[in-house]
C-alpha cells in the first residue's frame, strides 16, 4: 500500500439529493477492485448500494450517515468519504468537509446545480476545500454539460472549465473526449471496466479544438510555463495537470468531468482527476488552536514524526462498541500508544486501530499523518482531539446550528426506557445538533433536531437498532420570546416573617439587544447595592430568561442594566437580590412589549415550470412569504420564508399538488416575529402552563 | 412605521420627483443608461426600494443573476439607509415590509421571453394577488426594439410603471444630436423618461435625456454614492 503521503487523497463527494452520488462512489469501489459486483441504490438485486450501509437507508435510497472507506488507485491512497444530500443532515456534511483535503461535487446533467448544491458548497467553500465538478447522468433526457457547466459559474461563481466533451449525449451518450490528451475515451465490458482509447470523432474534432483552447486558457492563469508553450502550441499534458492542479489548490479553478455513474461512464478519468488535481495532505494548510496559550493558532505539518495530533470526526454505535473515525493530522497514532483527549487531558490508550471500508474493517497497526481511519474502544463526544505528547491543541471547532424543532418520546415500557437511554446517549454524540432534554414538568424526554426528517430518522433508529419502541407526541416548534422596547423597573422585595428577613431594592431597565441573547450592564454607583450582591442580580435576570411570560419559551436579546438599588445591613443576601430581580424583569417585562419569535425556514422548491402557480398556491397557505422565483429552461425555482410551524407535511401536500414532480430543501433562516393572531392562539395553547410558581 | 419609511426615501427618485421630474407613471417607461460597472443596478435597486418605501408593489425581473444575488442589493442598500438615518432599530420590521411588496424573479440562461414575462406576471395576480405597480427590468444585454415594445406593453396591460437599465459605450458610434445615444436610440419613441449615470471624481451624477416629448441634457446637480447609490450630495440645493 502507497503511504507516501503526495499520493494520499482524502476526499468528500457531495451533492444534491439524487445527483446519484451514492452510485458514483459503487462505482469507484468497483473499478478499484474493492467490491467485485455493483449493487445499485434501490437496487433489483435487493442488495443496496455498498455505502449505504444502515438498513434504513437501504430502504430510502437516500445516504444518511457518512461511511468512509478507501481505495488504491494508479499507486494513490484514496480515503473517500460518502455524504449524504438531505439538508436535515447537512452536520453530516459538515463533519466530513472539515476532514477532508478535496472533494467532487456531483451535479446532474439535467437538473443542474439544484439548492442543495448551493448549500454543499457554501459548506466546502467555508472549509477551503478545493473541488472538482462531476457532471453525472449524461444518459439522461436533457443532458446538458454546458450549460451546467455555465451555471456553476453564474450560480455558484465557479471558474468552472470543461476537461473532457462529450461523445453523444442521452441515450447515444458513448463516452468523453479527454480535451488534455486530445482523445477519445470509451468504457467497454459489462460494467464498463476497461477504457477505450480512440482517435476523436472527426464530427467532434472541431468542437473539441474550441473547448480545449477554452480549457487552455483558463489553466494559462496559473501558469506561465503552460501560457508561453500554449500560444507556441507546445503545451505538454503534464503542463496543463500542474497548471490545473494549482489553480483547484487556490480554489480559483474548478476542473469539470463528465459521465454516467450508473451507465459505467467516465469514473476511471474522474479517479484520474483526483490523482492529478486533488490536494494531498501536505498541501493544504492546517491549523489547530492552543488551548493553553489563549486558542492562539498553530500550523500543523504532516510529519510522522511530530506531536500526534489525531481528530474525532464521527461516532458509530458497532458490534464491537463505540467506533470513532479519526483523521490524523500530525503524528502517528499506534495501536498500544496512549495519547489525551484535548477536552480534559484523560489518558487514553488506542486498543484497535482500523482501516473503514464502509461496513467492514481492516485491523491496521499504524496510522499516520493524512490518514482516516477508526478507533474501538474510545468513550469520546465528536469534535474530540486526541493528541500525544506536547503542547494541549484541538482542532478548531466546527459551526453547529441551534436545533429549530422538537419532539416528545416517550418509551412504551421498562425494557424500552433502558434501550432509549442507550440511543440517545448514542445519537447525541455522534450528532452535535441532536440534543436531549427532560421537561421537568410533564417528566417526557424531548429531542430537538434541524427538522422533521432529522427526528424521525433517530425516532427509527431507536426502534431498529435499539430495539426501543417509542410513542412520540407532535413535532413542537422551538419558538422565542423578545421585547421590543425599553421599559424601567423599581422594585422592592421586602419579607418579614421572624427571624433575618429579606430585603433587597433593584432599579433600572431592560432592553432589546441587537446581537446577542443577554447582556448584563452594572451602572450602580456609590455602592447602593454593594458590590457582591452585583452577581446575584444578574443571576436573577438571566433566569427570568429562561422562560417567557408570553408562551414559556427562553427570551432572547436582552439588555439589563442595573443603575441603582437599596440594601439592609442585616436583612439583604444573594438570595434576596436574586428574587427582586427576578420579580423586577417580571415588572418590567410587560411594558417592554413581548413578542414571540418563531423560527422561519428559507425554502426551496424546484418543479416543472408547469406547476410554478401550484407552488405557489402551497407555500401562500403555509404563511410563506415568497422572495423569488427563477425559470431555468424547464424548470422553475421558487424560494419563499415560512415558518417552520407551518411546514409540516408540506411534502406530503407538494407531492399531491405537483404530481410528485416537485422537489424541496430548506434550512433554518432566521427568527422572525409571530403575526397578532399566531402569538393569540400560541398564548392559548401555552400560555396555560405559565404559573405562579414561574414568578 | 409608514412615517419612517417615509422618511427613509433617499433615493434619485424623491429629488426627481422635487425637480419636476416625477416617475414615468402606470404604463410609461423609464431607461436608466450608463457605461459598464458604473451602477446601473444600484439606481435600479434604489428606485425599487423607493417605490416599496411609499407602499408600492415591486416586480424585479434579472435576465442575468440569482434570487439571491438580487436580494443582497436590496438588503446592502437598505441597511445602507437604515445605517444614514440612523433607524436600525427598525431594521427587522421594514425589511419585512420591503419583502412583502416584492417579488424577485429571475431568468437563467437564455430563457427569457416576453410571453413568460406576461405569465410570471399574471400568475403572481392570480395565484398571489400581487399586483405590481412598479417593474423593474434589469440586465437585458441587447437593446430589441420589438421585445422592449412587448415588454411595455406587459408592464402597460398591468398597471405599472416599468424601469429598464441599458448598457452604452464609450466607444463605437455617439449618435445623432438631439437623440438618445445608441444602443437606446431604437427605443427611443417608446422611452417616456432616460436618464445617464456618469462617473464622476468618486460619486455618480445623474442627467437627465428626455422627459416625455422634451429631449434634453440636463445636469440634475445630483451626486450619488457609486456603492449605495444614495444620494450623497444634491448639488446646488
Amino acid at each position: 500500500m502507497s503511504k507516501d503521503l503526495q499520493r494520499i487523497r482524502n476526499i468528500g463527494i457531495s451533492a444534491h439529493i439524487d445527483s446519484g452520488k451514492t452510485t458514483l462512489t459503487e462505482r469507484i469501489l468497483f473499478y478499484a477492485q474493492k467490491i467485485h459486483a455493483i449493487h445499485d441504490v434501490k437496487g433489483k438485486d435487493g442488495v443496496g448500494a455498498t455505502m449505504d450501509h444502515m438498513e434504513l437507508e437501504r430502504e430510502r435510497g437516500i445516504t444518511i450517515t457518512s461511511a468512509s472507506t478507501y481505495v488504491e488507485w494508479k499507486d494513490h491512497h484514496l480515503n473517500v468519504i460518502d455524504t449524504p444530500g438531505h439538508v436535515d443532515f447537512t452536520i453530516e456534511v459538515e463533519r466530513a468537509l472539515r476532514v477532508l483535503d478535496g472533494a467532487i461535487l456531483v451535479l446532474c446533467s439535467v437538473a443542474g446545480v439544484q439548492s442543495q448544491s448551493i448549500t454543499v458548497d457554501r459548506q466546502m467553500r467555508r472549509y477551503n476545500v478545493p473541488r472538482i465538478a462531476f457532471i453525472n447522468k449524461c444518459d439522461r433526457t436533457g443532458a446538458n454539460p454546458e450549460r451546467v457547466t455555465a451555471a456553476l459559474r453564474d450560480k455558484l461563481n465557479h471558474n468552472a472549465v470543461l476537461m473532457q466533451i462529450p461523445i453523444g449525449l442521452e441515450a447515444d451518450f458513448e463516452g468523453v473526449v479527454d480535451l488534455v490528451d486530445m482523445k477519445a475515451l470509451y468504457f467497454r465490458g459489462d460494467n464498463g471496466e476497461t477504457v477505450e482509447e480512440g482517435p476523436i470523432p472527426a464530427e467532434l474534432q472541431e468542437q473539441a479544438e474550441a473547448a480545449r483552447s477554452t480549457m487552455l486558457d483558463a489553466a494559462s492563469m496559473f501558469s506561465d510555463e503552460l501560457l508561453e508553450a500554449a500560444l507556441e502550441d507546445a503545451a505538454t499534458p503534464e503542463m496543463i495537470y500542474e497548471a490545473v492542479r494549482q489553480g483547484v489548490l487556490s480554489l480559483d479553478l474548478t476542473p469539470v468531468l463528465i459521465g454516467s455513474a450508473y451507465k459505467n461512464k467516465g469514473v476511471q478519468p474522474l479517479l484520474d482527476a483526483v490523482n492529478s488535481y486533488l490536494p494531498s495532505p501536505t498541501d493544504v494548510p492546517i491549523e489547530a488552536v492552543d488551548l493553553d496559550n489563549d486558542n492562539e493558532k498553530v500550523t500543523l505539518t504532516s510529519d510522522a514524526d511530530k506531536q500526534t495530533i489525531a481528530y474525532a470526526f464521527k461516532l458509530e454505535d458497532g458490534r464491537y462498541g463505540q467506533l470513532t473515525f479519526v483523521r490524523v493530522y500530525q503524528g502517528t497514532l499506534t495501536k498500544g500508544d496512549t495519547v489525551y483527549r484535548a477536552s480534559t487531558g484523560k489518558k487514553i490508550k488506542i486498543g484497535r486501530l482500523v482501516r473503514i471500508h464502509a461496513n467492514s474493517m481492516e485491523d491496521i497497526v499504524t496510522a499516520s499523518a493524512g490518514d482516516i481511519v477508526g478507533l474501538f474502544g474510545i468513550d469520546c463526544h465528536s469534535g474530540e482531539t486526541f493528541l500525544g505528547d506536547g503542547p494541549r491543541l484541538a482542532m478548531t471547532s466546527m459551526h453547529v446550528p441551534d436545533p429549530v424543532i422538537s419532539l416528545s418520546v416517550n418509551p412504551v415500557d421498562s425494557k424500552a426506557q433502558t434501550n432509549m437511554s442507550k440511543a440517545l446517549q448514542r445519537f447525541t454524540k455522534e450528532d452535535p445538533t441532536f440534543r436531549v432534554r427532560l421537561d421537568i414538568e410533564s417528566g417526557e424526554t424531548i429531542i430537538s433536531g434541524m427538522g422533521e426528517l432529522h427526528l424521525e430518522v433517530y425516532v427509527e433508529r431507536m426502534k431498529r437498532e435499539y430495539a426501543a419502541e417509542v410513542e412520540t407526541g407532535a413535532p413542537q416548534v422551538a419558538y422565542r420570546e423578545a421585547i421590543s422596547r425599553r421599559a424601567d423597573f423599581d422594585y422592592v422585595h421586602k419579607k418579614q416573617t421572624g427571624g433575618s428577613g429579606q430585603y433587597a431594592r433593584v432599579i433600572g431597565s431592560i432592553e432589546p439587544l441587537e446581537t446577542g441573547d443577554y447582556e448584563f450592564v452594572n451602572e450602580v454607583k456609590g455602592g447602593n447595592i454593594p458590590t457582591e450582591y452585583i452577581p446575584a442580580c444578574d443571576k436573577g435576570f438571566q433566569s427570568s430568561l429562561e422562560k417567557g411570560r408570553l408562551i414559556g419559551f427562553p427570551v432572547v436579546g436582552v439588555k439589563a442594566t442595573l443603575t441603582d438599588g437599596n440594601s439592609h445591613a442585616v436583612d439583604s443576601s444573594d438570595m434576596a437580590f436574586m428574587v427582586a430581580s427576578r420579580a423586577a424583569f417580571r415588572q418590567a417585562y410587560q411594558r417592554a412589549k413581548p413578542q414571540i419569535l418563531e423560527p422561519i425556514m428559507k425554502v426551496e422548491v424546484e418543479g416543472p415550470s408547469e406547476f410554478q402557480g401550484a407552488i405557489y398556491r402551497t407555500l401562500m397557505q403555509r404563511r410563506g412569504n415568497v422572495l423569488g422565483s427563477t425559470e431555468d429552461g424547464g424548470f422553475a425555482r421558487v424560494e419563499a420564508a415560512v415558518p417552520l410551524a407551518e411546514m409540516f407535511g408540506y411534502s406530503t401536500t407538494l407531492r399531491s399538488e405537483t404530481q410528485g414532480k416537485a422537489e424541496f430543501t430548506m434550512e433554518f433562516l432566521k427568527y422572525g416575529p409571530a403575526p397578532s393572531d399566531v402569538t393569540e392562539e400560541l398564548r392559548k395553547e401555552y400560555g396555560g402552563q405559565i404559573t405562579e410558581e414561574d414568578d | 412605521m409608514t412615517e419612517v419609511m417615509i422618511s427613509l426615501r433617499r433615493s434619485p427618485r424623491k429629488l426627481l420627483e422635487r425637480d419636476g421630474h416625477p416617475g414615468p407613471g402606470p404604463g410609461s417607461m423609464a431607461v436608466v443608461m450608463a457605461r459598464a460597472g458604473v451602477g446601473k443596478t444600484a439606481f435600479l435597486v434604489g428606485v425599487g426600494l423607493d417605490a416599496m418605501l411609499a407602499g408600492q408593489k415591486v416586480l424585479h425581473i434579472s435576465l442575468d443573476g440569482s434570487v439571491d444575488k438580487v436580494r443582497a442589493w436590496y438588503d446592502d442598500i437598505l441597511m445602507a439607509m437604515l445605517t444614514t438615518d440612523k433607524k436600525l432599530e427598525h431594521a427587522t420590521d421594514i425589511q419585512l415590509a420591503v419583502e412583502r411588496r416584492r417579488h424577485i424573479h429571475t431568468y437563467q440562461g437564455d430563457t427569457f421571453t416576453v410571453e413568460r414575462l406576461r405569465d410570471a406576471v399574471t400568475m403572481l395576480r392570480d395565484v398571489m394577488h400581487f399586483e405590481p405597480e412598479v417593474i423593474l427590468v434589469d440586465d437585458m444585454e441587447v437593446v430589441d426594439r420589438d421585445t422592449t415594445a412587448a415588454i411595455k406593453e406587459v408592464a402597460k396591460e398591468a398597471g405599472a410603471e416599468l424601469w429598464m437599465t441599458c448598457q452604452i459605450f464609450r466607444d463605437g458610434p455617439q449618435g445623432e444630436a438631439g437623440h438618445l445615444p445608441p444602443p437606446v436610440d431604437q427605443i427611443e419613441d417608446l422611452t417616456d423618461l432616460a436618464f445617464r449615470l456618469d462617473s464622476y471624481e468618486t460619486k455618480n451624477r445623474l442627467h437627465v435625456l428626455k422627459d416625455r416629448d422634451q429631449m434634453l441634457d440636463e445636469d440634475l446637480h445630483i451626486l450619488l454614492d457609486p456603492q449605495t447609490h444614495l444620494v450623497t450630495v444634491a448639488l446646488g440645493t
